[in-house]
């Protein structure tokens, strides 16, 4: 049993969006992974998940991969639509502090258990994003829709600075933005 | 006046969970439980259409995804008085039971152990002695003196280099930690094979759900997993014996390991027996259904009142009345618009946030109630219920259970212990083993209905003009969920979630009576008020989940770089 504590071969890359979807800026992350994947055919090994806000259950997805890339909005004394791009070490620098709720968002948490068992990804990049209101209600703010593409591109950037271009597909496909449609 | 602790991380993070305790003696005198978010699903919903209600519902929490969406087309499919093929249930019942599997590993590993293991002290362990005790314990392969020796190294290795990391902030060295080096190192070392297993867990509901997570095989009516063992992009061979495969594993870990450590950590804390019990009404539904009806169960349900086990009374049917009849909402305490106690059928959700008022409103969690009663749910409530109506599995893995941690802690154990903080753990692993064990009897029951040549997944809704309502329950990870739905010619016109949580979690109700999460914390002992282990310790013992519902990360200016997004807007 002693390969569960050895460090593992790292493989794959994902593009992870989280947030919810239905707290308003707080669906950036699903919403990029969503056009991104509408509007760029991912090269093999790259795939991008919509993972919600799945608080330490992100461990069993990110677990053994070589590479991490993160979409999701960040608390920050910045204007909206601000996006900033951090790495791992600036991730974790700021560890847990004791939670009343086990379930608090805990990416952190999830990437720090890694580091400890040897399976946290290789390379990790957070594209974040300052929202303007986090509020019962689907949809994106106007700030926040404006940074969309420039989420996109910045992911774009990193998959390229890996060895794994995404190129653009001749006819885009109908992004799955379900949680968009309105009442009638 | 007696100091009050709060423990409300609030600054880190947006909304969730806040505790309020008095102490006076060294013991809490007094609590209150505070949901510091409110969850608008019930705003969201209205006047959609209700086969797309479990695609957002699933979206309420990030971590109880499946639970929502299966608690949602279940209340669908009552309203519509909808049966469907008896493939879709074994399906449904595998996913549920692979989440549950899931739930319950991470729950104490890695969200709930650090409050009794303390890691520092495992650097102490013997790899030798810890091997020795752990194989007089089990016979899990992995609890080798190699295995220990590499944990430990690891550690050291952590440790000298500053990182402790994840467990940075842990309550090392705690007066209330009380556990030998050997079994801290024991902890540790299950704590990593943990993340092994729980992942194995959900690559189950992966390839049955489609994706996790948040599921996509769900519809009003049944399943969209096409049966054909002959495709590659259908449920086939291959996958089901994929899906077998790990649910043995699991299987192994959960009764192998994670049974027998909480036997052990619970027997080796036997002083914290006495606390933690609070609310001692218990509400379970029945789960795991084998008609397409919803009539006949794999896993009890049912109400016990006062401890009193003899006199339980069981929930028999998705259509139950007693359930249906007998659950109400009271706002009295709640930052809702007035003071009412509602069935589900007739709230409102009307937000109105005053401020933080112990007399007065102090939640934004409302306070469910059955017969105007206060009731514990969780996998505790569940296993009480099985116990009490004779359920096979959940006697036999309870009475291992008592007895495995009897021997650790040279006592006879009899269920009435189970009343209270470890008891909640302990019910929790037994839960875990008893559905381990009927997830494989779940497959089996489906791979014979295929080899009988029945693909059937999927009988369609439809909407009678008119209104029409419905309730469907689900006992998720964390105790009963309820759905309930009023649909007007095809589209909602009322949704309310009543969650394990708010059960749990809720506030004071109007004649006063404390929620479970308040009442279990009077008379934990607090030995330091600055570091309220104790408090921790009784509060996850309930796994809550409140905070999950967004997620904003807090980074604190350590930024790489930054894009301007405003250069086409500036001017």
């Amino acid at each position: 049993m002693s390969e569960e504590i050895n460090e593992k071969a790292r493989e794959g890359t994902l593009v992870l969006g989280l947030g919810n979807v239905l707290m308003g800026d707080d669906g950036f992350g699903p919403t990029v992974v969503a056009l991104l994947a509408s509007q760029y055919e991912l090269p093999e090994g790259v795939s991008a998940l919509d993972a919600g806000t799945p608080g330490f259950d992100l461990s069993p997805h990110v677990a053994g991969l070589a590479a991490l890339i993160i979409v999701d909005t960040v608390k920050l004394d910045a204007p909206p639509g601000t996006l900033r791009l951090y790495r791992l070490p600036e991730i974790v620098a700021h560890v847990p502090v004791v939670r009343a709720s086990p379930h608090e968002p805990a990416l952190q948490e999830a990437l720090l258990a890694l580091q400890f068992a040897g399976q946290a990804p290789a390379e990790v990049l957070l594209v974040g994003a300052v929202p303007e209101t986090i509020d019962v209600g689907p949809g994106l703010s106007a700030p926040l829709g404006a940074a969309v593409p420039h989420a996109i591109r910045e992911v774009l950037l990193e998959l390229e600075r890996l060895g794994h271009p995404a190129s653009k597909r001749s006819a885009p496909l109908p992004a799955n933005l379900w949680w968009e449609t309105r009442v009638t | 006046m007696s100091p009050r602790i709060t423990v409300d991380p609030i600054t880190r993070i947006e909304g969730h969970l806040r505790i309020d305790v008095e102490v006076n003696g060294g013991a809490v005198q007094d609590s209150w439980s505070s949901g510091q978010m409110f969850r608008g699903i019930e705003i969201i919903l209205k006047g959609r259409d209700p086969r797309d209600a479990w695609l957002f519902t699933q979206r309420i929490c990030g971590v109880c995804t499946t639970v929502h969406a299966i608690a949602s087309v279940r209340a669908v499919e009552n309203a519509l008085n909808l049966e469907i093929p008896i493939n879709a249930q074994y399906i449904r019942n595998l996913i549920l039971c692979a989440h549950a599997l899931h739930d319950h590993i991470v729950h104490f590993y890695q969200l709930s152990a650090l409050d009794w293991v303390d890691v520092v002290s495992a650097l102490k362990g013997d790899p030798a002695s810890t091997a020795a005790l752990a194989e007089s314990l089990s016979p899990w392969p992995g609890n080798s003196r190699k295995q220990f020796e590499a944990v430990k190294e690891k550690l050291a290795g952590f440790v000298q280099a500053g990182q402790l990391g994840i467990f940075t902030n842990g309550y090392w060295g705690h007066p209330a930690m009380k556990l030998p080096p050997d079994v801290n190192l024991l902890a540790v070392s299950h704590y990593l094979q943990a993340l092994d297993a729980q992942r194995k867990a959900n690559q189950v509901v992966a390839i049955l759900g489609g994706k996790t997570p948040n599921i996509q095989n769900l519809a009003v009516g049944g399943v969209a997993n096409a049966i054909n063992l002959n495709n590659e992009s259908a449920l086939n061979m291959n996958k089901l014996f994929m899906v077998k495969d790990l649910l043995d594993e699991v299987a192994a870990f959960v009764q192998q390991v994670y049974l027998i450590d909480v036997c052990a950590v619970g027997a080796l804390y036997a002083d914290w027996l006495k606390y933690g019990a609070g609310v001692t009404n218990y509400l379970a539904v029945p789960d795991l259904p084998l008609d397409t009806k919803g009539t006949r169960f794999d896993l009890p349900g049912g109400t016990i009142f006062n401890k009193d086990l003899a006199a339980a009374k069981p929930i028999t049917s998705f259509q139950d009345p007693y359930f249906r009849d007998n659950v109400t909402e009271c706002i009295a305490h709640s930052w809702y618009d007035g003071d009412w106690d509602k069935h589900p059928y007739e709230e409102t959700t009307e937000p109105k946030y005053t401020d933080f008022n112990p007399a007065g409103k102090y939640s934004w969690v409302k306070s469910p109630r059955f017969q105007g009663k206060p009731m514990q749910v969780g996998p505790l409530a569940q296993v009480f219920v099985g116990f009490a109506t004779g359920h096979e599995p959940t006697k036999r893995w309870t009475t291992h259970a008592l007895q495995t941690a009897g021997a650790v802690a040279k006592a006879q154990l009899s269920p009435a212990v189970l009343h209270g903080t470890l008891g909640r753990h302990l019910g929790r692993a037994v839960r875990a083993a008893v559905i381990s064990e009927l997830a494989l009897q779940q497959w089996q029951r489906l791979a014979e209905n295929i080899g009988k040549g029945d693909v059937a997944i999927f009988n369609p809704p439809t909407f009678p003009k008119g209104e029409i309502q419905g309730f469907g329950f689900h006992e998720a990870p964390r105790g009963t969920l309820s759905h309930w739905v009023i649909i007007d010619n095809g589209k909602i016109k009322n949704y309310q979630a009543v969650v394990p949580s708010t059960w749990n979690a809720g506030p004071r109700d109007e004649k006063g009576q404390k929620g479970p999460y308040e009442a279990s914390l009077l008379g934990n002992p607090i030995a330091d008020p600055a570091k309220p282990l104790e408090v921790l310790r009784t509060i996850h013992s309930f796994d809550p989940c409140l905070a999950c519902a967004i997620h904003t990360l807090d980074v604190e200016g350590t930024e790489l770089s930054k894009v301007n997004v405003f250069n086409t807007c500036s001017v």
